[in-house]
């Protein structure tokens, strides 16, 4: 006779919501397979903070080796009220552990009555990173997300940044990822020297500085879209929550930085 | 020795007892659909009664606490793997607590060798437009009844039924708003509180519907415990659709219901 309590006899005994691990992949195969080549990409992603929180902007190309697959691809994406990710690299595996953090995350809060504290949910996106370590090395599936939230006890924005083993760090001012990111490494110090460190800017000036790097990586980085036909995407993160960064706004600037190059 | 049908009868019908004995006192929940979303309404004590199953579904519960968690974290689970591996449209009321909720309750209600759950609950569920909310009132028998705009669960039948005819002298059949909403669930959680505490149920007809009773059972009960609404939003400007309503909210809205000298909105005018 069952002795299960009523929580199993309703929900059964496997994991609620179990980590995605890749498509297994081969253990004989030592080099990348000539096939990775051919799954889709997001290219650039960069997080810098301003006075009242973090900024995140991304181009909207997805590209799967010279083609240009999808010119709206969405890489920021809201995982709470208050956690933004933008990701870049395999944009499947990115797809599916964005999904599996909202799920994880909400279930959590819903079954324990209170929000995942911030470094559970730092932990959790790193062990879905080594999940994919293997498919990675093999060329299948890797991909790096930049992680961005308000901390509402310490009033402040925060930006962490991963590796490929999923070693997490925390970044005082700003990061990027993707294909364009390392061309604009130097820029963001450059700006944070002559301009001032980014979490003094106010909001305008935070996002026209991103977006400034965003179209360097842009020219620099054959796979970043640039905006002459689809804007790019900003999201900004406060004590209010997320919020789009309006269209209106985005076609300004963007114009003007574009007037600038002449 | 012959297990006989009387034997059976007799065990169903003492587990029954058992079980309604554990309702009866427990505090009337009220679900109601209005403009804003869909909202349970509630007089808690200790324990937090109203949760969030998942996206578009509200639970409270009258009865054992642990069965109340066991049933609220099977429902959780359920939803949550069904929404991660096909998808959070496919998480419906229905599905929850006909197919899953309800056979395990039966499950356990008929094994002799298991006591019964004492739990009686209402699953409130939020469509994109009012005419599509949905409340689904389960039993610690597996017995399920769905409802359309409004439902009262209280620890007797004769309770709920008087709590819904609260609710429609309040509102008709119109949708509320959210306060006008909280204000007829609350006169009806104290209609559902006086039948309760009557010792019989022929002879105070008029009690149960005087305003001024009602309004005096509520000051009554809120001095030692506090009103609870969680709800469901149809057009959230946040990730997450559900929430507790905070006290800045209720407070006005309760501190005028129960006002002494409040006659403007009482049902006597109505």
């Amino acid at each position: 006779m069952s002795h299960r309590d009523l929580r199993a006899l309703i929900s059964g005994e496997t994991p609620v919501i179990p980590i995605p691990e890749p498509a297994a992949p081969n253990p004989a195969a030592t080099a990348p397979h000539p096939s990775h080549g051919s799954a889709v990409h997001g290219t650039t992603v960069i997080a810098v903070k301003y006075a009242g929180g973090v900024i995140n902007v991304g181009d909207r190309r997805a590209t799967a080796n010279y083609a240009v697959m999808y010119d709206r691809a969405e890489k920021v994406l809201p995982i709470d009220d208050y956690t933004l990710l933008a990701i870049s690299g395999s944009y499947a595996r990115s797809m599916e552990v964005v999904r599996y953090l909202r799920h994880s995350f909400r279930y959590f809060e819903r079954s324990q009555l209170q929000p995942m504290s911030l470094d559970g949910k730092l932990s959790e996106l790193a062990k879905v990173i080594a999940a994919g370590l293997p498919a990675a090395m093999q060329g299948i599936g890797g991909f790096l997300p930049l992680l961005s939230t308000y901390d509402r006890t310490a009033g402040e924005g925060r930006i962490f940044f991963y590796d490929v083993m999923g070693a997490r760090f925390e970044s005082g001012e700003f990061a990027a990822a993707g294909s364009g990111s390392m061309q604009i490494r130097g820029v963001f110090n450059y700006i944070a020297r002559t301009r001032g460190p980014f979490h003094t800017m106010d909001r305008r000036t935070a996002l026209r500085e991103a977006l400034f790097l965003l179209d360097i990586a842009a020219d620099l980085d054959a796979a970043t879209g640039g905006w002459s036909k689809v804007l790019p995407l900003a999201k900004t993160i406060s004590a209010e929550g997320i919020e789009d960064v309006p269209e209106p706004e985005l076609a300004e600037l963007t114009s003007e930085i574009t007037e600038l190059e002449g | 020795m012959a297990f006989t049908p009387f034997d059976f009868n007799e065990a169903v019908s003492q587990r029954r007892d058992h079980a309604n004995e554990g309702l009866r006192f427990g505090s009337p929940v009220v679900g109601v659909s209005c403009t804003e979303g869909l909202a349970i309404v509630t007089i808690r004590r200790s324990q937090r009664k109203v949760f969030e199953i998942y996206d578009r579904i509200i639970y409270s519960a009258i009865g054992n606490q642990s069965d109340i968690e066991a049933i609220r974290l099977g429902a959780v689970d359920l939803a949550a793997r069904e929404g991660f591996q096909r998808s959070p449209d496919d998480v419906t009321a229905q599905r929850l607590v006909g197919f899953s909720l309800s056979p395990a309750l039966k499950e356990i209600f008929r094994d002799q060798w298991r006591a019964p759950s004492i739990i009686r609950a209402l699953f409130g569920e939020l469509g994109d437009v009012a005419e599509q909310d949905r409340f689904y009132i389960l039993n610690y028998d597996g017995e399920f009844a769905a409802h359309t705009d409004r439902a009262a669960l209280a620890g007797s039948a004769a309770a709920e039924d008087r709590m819904l005819e609260t609710l429609h002298a309040s509102m008709g059949d119109s949708l509320p708003d959210l306060s006008h909403a909280i204000e007829a669930a609350l006169r009806a959680w104290a209609t559902g509180s006086i039948v309760l505490n009557e010792r019989h149920d022929d002879d105070s007809d008029s009690a149960a519907y005087d305003d001024r009773a009602l309004r005096s059972r509520l000051r009554e009960e809120l001095r030692s415990a506090r009103v609870e609404v969680g709800i469901l939003e149809r057009a959230p400007n946040r990730e997450a659709r559900f929430r507790l309503l905070e006290s800045a909210y209720l407070d006005p809205i309760v501190a005028l219901l129960i006002e002494d000298n409040a006659a403007g909105n009482g049902l006597e005018q109505s």
